[in-house]
Parts: C-alpha cells; sequence; structure tokens
C-alpha cells in the first residue's frame, strides 16, 4: 500500500468532479478524475485506483457497460454515484459487480462513510476467521456467534445467513443473491422467506431489532451489514 | 312464413296473377255444368260470384276485372239459354246478367282496394317500426363509434346496403379512412361539403360515380358524409324512410360531436388551470431555496465571519438545498402519477423497515416531535411497493411535522385486519378546518395563510399512490384532538408453506467446544 489511496471518479458533470475532488482530498485521497467512460478505463488501467467512483450516465456509453468492462480485470471496489434512482437499475449495477450505490443529490458525509468501509473491506481481505462488529463477534471455525460475550443460539439458516452478511460486510447484497445463496435458485423470487429469517436474526444480534444497526434494509434492494 | 311469401311473390309477377284468374274461372266454369243441369244455371252465376270475391282477397284489380268478365261471358255463353250464344233470350236473364257483371266488378274492386290500403297501412307500421327502433338504438349509443355500428346495423337490415360514414373531425376536417379512393371521389366529396347537397349515383350531380355521396345534418353542425353503394334508386316509400334515417343519424352524430367538443373544451380549460398553478407555485417555491443558496454562499464568499456564523450560513445551504430536492421529487412522483406510467413493483416487506427508513431521513425535521411508533404484534410481512409507500409516509409525516406545534407527538401506527394492512398517521397539532378535510388531498391544495412552503401536491401524491396499491386513505380529526390519516391496502399474510425450513442449532454444546 501507498501513502494515501487514490479515488478514481468517473463522471461527466464538472461541477460533480470538482466537488468530490474537494471533499476527497480533504479527507487525505488522492483524486484522479475522468469525464468518460473510455477515459476511466485508461485512467483505471493506468493508476490502478484503491476506488472508483462511477456515474451510470455518462456521455459516450452506458455506465452499466462501463461497469461490466471493469469488472472484467479490476477487483477492487467500485461504488455507483448516479441520479438514477431507480430500483431496477440499482439492481442491476449491484448484480453487474457494483459494491454500492448512492444516488444523486447525496450528502458527502454518507459518500465517506460508504468509501471507508468499502477500502477496508477490499483491504480485510486475508481470510480471517473471526469478525467483529462493535459487541458482535462471530467466529467462523468455532461456528460461534456471540453478543457481549454472550453466546448466541441460531439455527442453520440464521447462521448461513449471518455469515453471508458478515463476509461481505458493507457491500449491498440484493435478495436474489441472498435467496440464491442460501435456499438455491429455485427459491430466488421468495423474498418472504429472507424477511422472517432477517426477522429472527434481528431479535436475536441487534441490541433493539426495531431500529437496527448491523443489518441493515436497502429498501427494495437488498441487505447490508455493517457497523 | 317462407311459404306465404313464396307465394306472394309468385304473385306479385302479373302474368301469373291473370293466369291465375282465368284459370280458375275456367275451371270453376267446367266443374258448374253437371249443377247447372242438375239444379238451375242461376246458381252458377252464384258460384263464379263466389270465385271472383275470394280472388279479390289476394289479386289486384286487374286480374279481377278479367276474373269478371271472364266469368260474366262464359255463364252467358255456357249457361244462359240458349246455350253456346251470346244471345239473352229472357229480360229478366238480361237483368241478372248484368247485375251479375256490376256484382263481380264492384265487389272485387272494393275488395282489393280494402286489401291495398291494408298493406299500404302495413308498409306505413313497418316503416314507423323501423324509424321508431333507430331512434331507440341511436339514444343508447354513447360514443361515436357505437352511432356509427347501429346506424350501419339498421341501414343494413332496411335497405340491404352498408353505408360508410366519412365524418368531421373536431377541427372541422373530414376524417377519410384508409380506403382505396376512387377517381375523383375527393373532389367529389368537397363538392358535396361545399354545396351542401347529395350527389353521386342516382343524383343530378356526377351520376356517373359509383357510389351516392349524402350530406349529413344536425341542427348546428354538419357531422360528415355518407357513402352509400346503391345499385337501385329507393322507390317512393324507401325513399321517405331514407330521409327519416338521415334526418336520425345526422342529429345522433351531432349530439355527440357536441358533447366531445364540450368535452376537449372543459379538459383543455382545465389543463390550461393546472399548467398557470404550476408555473406559478413551481417558480415561486424555487426561488426561495435557490436565493438562500444564492445569498448564503455570497456572503460566505465575500466577507470574514465567525465559525458559529459561518456554520449557520452552511446549514441555511444546506436546508435549502434539501427542500429543493423535495420539490423535484415531488414533481417527479406528481408526473409519473400523471403520466399513467406508474408501474407497481410488489414485493413483501417489513413495516417496521419502512418505518424506520422514513423516520431516519426526516431525523432532523422529526427532532421538534416525538414520534411514537406502534406496529402490532402479530403484524405480517405485507405486500407493496416500498418506494412508493417510502414517499407516502414521508410525505404524510413531513406534513405533520410542518403543521404541528414544537414537542407534539406524533403516532405511527401499523396493522392488520381482515386483510387489510391498516395504516395511520395521526398528530396532535391544531386539525383540519372541515372544508380542508375535503380537499386536502386536491392537487395545488394548500391550507390558507400556510406558514410553510410547498407545492401542495404532497397529499395528492399519497393517495395516488395508496390508490395505485388498490387502497383508500381517509383523513379526519381525531376525538383526541390533531389530524388522523387512515391508510388501508389489501394485504394477503404471505405464503410461507413451502418455505425449507433448518432448525438445527449450530452449536451443539457451547460447553465443549471451548
Amino acid at each position: 500500500m501507498n501513502d494515501q489511496p487514490t479515488i478514481l471518479v468517473i463522471d461527466d458533470e464538472l461541477q460533480i468532479r470538482r466537488l468530490l475532488e474537494i471533499s476527497l482530498s480533504a479527507k487525505g485521497y488522492k483524486v484522479a478524475h475522468a469525464a468518460t467512460g473510455q477515459g476511466g478505463m485508461v485512467e483505471a488501467a493506468t493508476l490502478h485506483p484503491s476506488l472508483i467512483i462511477l456515474d451510470l450516465g455518462l456521455p459516450d456509453n452506458d455506465g452499466q457497460v462501463i461497469l461490466q468492462d471493469l469488472r472484467r480485470w479490476y477487483s477492487k471496489p467500485i461504488i455507483i454515484l448516479s441520479v438514477r434512482n431507480a430500483e431496477t437499475e440499482i439492481i442491476q449495477a449491484l448484480d453487474n459487480g457494483a459494491n454500492d450505490y448512492l444516488t444523486k443529490p447525496f450528502r458527502s458525509g454518507e459518500l465517506l462513510a460508504r468509501i471507508r468501509a468499502a477500502i477496508r473491506l477490499s483491504e480485510q481481505q486475508s481470510d480471517q476467521p473471526i469478525f467483529t462488529f462493535g459487541p458482535l463477534s462471530i467466529d467462523m471455525v468455532n461456528h460461534m456467534v456471540k453478543k457481549s460475550d454472550e453466546l448466541i443460539k441460531l439455527t442453520a439458516t440464521e447462521y448461513a445467513l449471518l455469515c453471508l452478511l458478515v463476509k461481505n460486510s458493507g457491500r449491498v447484497l440484493t435478495h436474489q443473491f441472498i435467496l440464491k445463496e442460501i435456499w438455491g435458485y429455485s427459491y430466488m423470487e421468495q423474498t418472504q422467506y429472507l424477511r422472517v429469517y432477517v426477522a429472527q436474526l434481528r431479535k436475536k444480534i441487534e441490541q433493539d431489532p426495531a431500529r437496527p444497526s448491523f443489518l441493515i434494509t436497502e429498501s427494495g434492494i437488498g441487505y447490508r451489514f455493517g457497523e | 312464413m317462407t311459404k306465404k311469401s313464396t307465394i306472394e311473390k309468385w304473385l306479385s309477377r302479373p302474368i301469373y296473377s291473370y293466369l291465375l284468374a282465368a284459370g280458375s274461372v275456367l275451371l270453376c266454369v267446367i266443374l258448374s255444368f253437371h249443377l247447372a243441369y242438375s239444379q238451375s244455371y242461376h246458381l252458377v252465376a252464384f258460384i263464379l260470384l263466389l270465385l271472383v270475391s275470394f280472388l279479390s282477397t289476394f289479386l289486384s284489380t286487374g286480374p279481377i276485372l278479367l276474373a269478371s268478365t271472364l266469368s260474366a261471358i262464359t255463364w252467358n255463353f255456357f249457361f244462359i239459354p240458349p246455350n253456346k250464344t251470346f244471345h239473352i233470350e229472357r229480360t229478366d236473364d238480361l237483368l241478372i246478367f248484368v247485375l251479375f257483371f256490376a256484382i263481380a266488378v264492384i265487389n272485387g274492386i272494393f275488395t282489393s282496394r280494402v286489401r291495398m290500403q291494408k298493406d299500404l297501412v302495413r308498409q306505413r307500421e313497418n316503416r314507423t317500426n323501423a324509424l321508431l327502433e333507430l331512434t331507440k338504438a341511436l339514444s343508447g349509443a354513447g360514443t361515436i363509434e357505437d352511432i356509427l355500428k347501429v346506424a350501419t346495423f339498421q341501414i343494413a337490415s332496411q335497405f340491404r346496403t352498408s353505408p360508410l360514414f366519412l365524418l368531421m373531425d373536431l377541427d372541422g376536417n373530414l376524417n377519410l379512412p384508409e380506403l382505396p379512393h376512387h377517381n375523383g371521389e375527393t373532389a367529389l366529396l368537397s363538392w358535396v361539403l361545399k354545396h351542401n347537397t347529395r350527389a353521386g349515383r342516382h343524383t343530378p350531380h356526377f351520376p356517373e360515380s359509383a357510389y351516392t355521396y349524402l350530406p349529413l345534418y344536425g341542427n348546428k353542425i354538419k357531422p360528415g358524409i355518407l357513402r352509400l353503394e346503391q345499385p337501385q334508386a329507393f322507390d317512393a316509400d324507401q325513399a321517405q324512410l331514407w330521409e327519416a334515417f338521415l334526418v336520425q343519424i345526422g342529429n345522433a352524430l351531432e349530439r355527440e360531436s357536441l358533447n366531445l367538443l364540450a368535452r376537449k373544451a372543459k379538459f383543455l380549460d382545465e389543463s390550461d388551470r393546472l399548467y398557470k398553478t404550476l408555473f406559478n407555485s413551481i417558480s415561486h417555491e424555487f426561488r426561495i431555496p435557490v436565493a438562500t443558496i444564492m445569498g448564503a454562499s455570497d456572503t460566505l464568499l465575500n466577507g470574514q465571519y465567525s465559525p458559529p456564523m459561518q456554520s449557520e450560513l452552511f446549514h441555511e445551504i444546506l436546508t435549502a438545498s434539501v427542500r429543493l430536492n423535495r420539490l423535484i421529487e415531488n414533481l417527479l412522483n406528481m408526473s409519473r402519477l400523471e403520466s399513467g406510467q406508474l408501474a407497481l413493483r410488489p414485493d413483501w416487506h417489513d413495516i417496521n423497515d419502512l418505518f424506520n427508513k422514513v423516520t431516519s431521513e426526516l431525523k432532523t425535521e422529526l427532532e421538534n416531535n416525538r414520534v411514537n411508533t406502534l406496529i402490532a404484534e402479530s403484524m405480517p410481512l405485507v405486500r407493496m411497493d416500498f418506494g412508493l409507500m417510502e414517499q407516502v409516509i414521508y410525505n404524510l409525516l413531513l406534513n405533520a411535522t410542518q403543521y404541528t406545534p414544537k414537542g407534539t407527538t406524533i403516532n405511527l401506527e401499523a396493522t392488520h385486519a381482515n386483510n387489510q394492512m391498516i395504516l395511520r398517521v395521526h398528530d396532535y397539532g391544531p386539525g383540519f378546518a372541515s372544508k380542508d378535510l375535503l380537499n386536502a388531498f386536491n392537487k395545488f391544495f394548500r391550507i390558507k395563510n400556510s406558514q410553510t412552503g410547498g407545492l401542495g401536491l404532497g397529499l395528492s401524491i399519497v393517495k395516488g399512490f395508496v390508490e395505485a396499491h388498490g387502497g383508500t386513505i381517509t383523513l379526519e380529526n381525531h376525538k383526541q384532538g390533531g389530524a388522523c390519516f387512515t391508510i388501508s391496502i389489501p394485504s394477503e399474510n404471505p405464503n410461507m408453506e413451502n418455505m425449507p425450513v433448518n432448525d438445527d442449532e449450530i452449536q451443539r454444546d457451547n460447553t465443549s467446544k471451548i
């Protein structure tokens, strides 16, 4: 790792690029930018940034296509920052390999938090078996989940769901992805099963299940695990 | 029926009816020879009179005259002595012969005339019935298409021809259907329109044309032209009925066209009003936050201010931009509703998620109120479009924060009964004036002297989105004070029957592991 992580911003709006440059460099990131999809691809290949912020509405090529092209070789986090807020568009971007998305207009604080989480996650790729989130610890070797040092009893399905979310913490997992991973392809439309298990899991791991702080709902899209 | 009509048809050919008249008289004469010899030849006269009377019930005047004359002559020739001569010897026989002839003729002609009059009445009755039927059917037709359908059907059944209607559109241009046009048809049509006179086949104008073109008349407007394929000109009776048909159809078309015009005018008027309101309020509503942003940032750029003052200005900018964003969001939602392109994406959701999402989004606005979230213990998952319902609760809650005094409580409730999800947003503010209760969901409705900005779209969006879910929303002032919005949306319980359950616990025994 170099001293400072580089972030590449691919967005055709000059004002947005300027704004991001100011707020990101203020937080110690090096910022590079491109106004077109093609320019972005070139920058990404030469700079190897730690993270890419990608707009979906680019002048030369659809952002979803750029995203797919990038994902052929680029494995670090990509965050979508777009005015397109249709759920289908967001789900497609996540399925195409985006780690996260934010819709414009956005709050810089929120964006910075997402960037931090994504970079930390990608650097944490070591195969460590124990994850801790505040009072919660998940030991994947011994199949043990503890909240404030107290052992929590989970069913096999609840545990599988928790592990999937924890291993992808900071990342938005779509309903379809989770359903496929836990129950298999034929259950991909059965969102209600997932909701039931999420509610059960929240009762066990959250301090206040009505206001969850770990297992966060991304409405209409999926779930994200984080602090 | 069919048998009678074939006989009638047969009789309508004059040659056959004359043959029948002559034949039956001759047959009767032959059959009467025996009677004349055994009884009296006067009897034969009565039989022949009876025959002529009988024939006159269904034959026309010509054949009856033939039958009368023929029977008089044959009676004289064969039966009045001396036989086989036309000579009549006795005076009383001569008198009887003359009387016979007179009675036969008068009887025959009168009977057939009475019959003809009856036929005439029947024809008139048929015409009246046809016209009545047309009028009835036309009065039941609610649209131009219905009127054309009815008219085409009635014309086809009365005149055995299928008409083509060429109608004027609302702008007064003739609508020509995609048909292979005959040479000069367009010119002919414009001639008919210009002169308001019929033209084409069987008329003095353009008689070489394949069709007859008739202008349709209304009282005020000319609804269009009727094109008729009419191989033979109508006879007098048909023509009379046809004129009546044209008047009825023309009037019906005029009535509906005028209706359409009135509706169009009303719609234009309404959309013009909407357009004006929208633009007035948009420019006003946008200017305020934009002015705030411009003013605050300009101030920050051009002066040295203490950090607390700077922070205050930054907050003003943020608040103004949030307000701008909300305006855009509401305008977009409104246009989604208005365009009718609102595609619902329903899925199973936890009401808890919905309430959480909205309250966390409105965290700043809710600082001065206490939100009480009450979700029924047994609340099942609910099938809904999360994004739309989020907007619904967001708008209701935001309204509540804007119109209630600081420190009051807002209740956010969710229950489930009879396959209905019931959501309630209940505040403890001043509530609505009773006349506003009715209008609150109208587009651009604002409470008089409202202190807060806004386009007055929020509640109409709420209503639209709830209705898109097949639900209803009601507003009332609660007994305990404050406004209370109640949403109910049909919602079955989710199907959990096929859910694979694996309830094995992951830790067999925690002590053995550690």
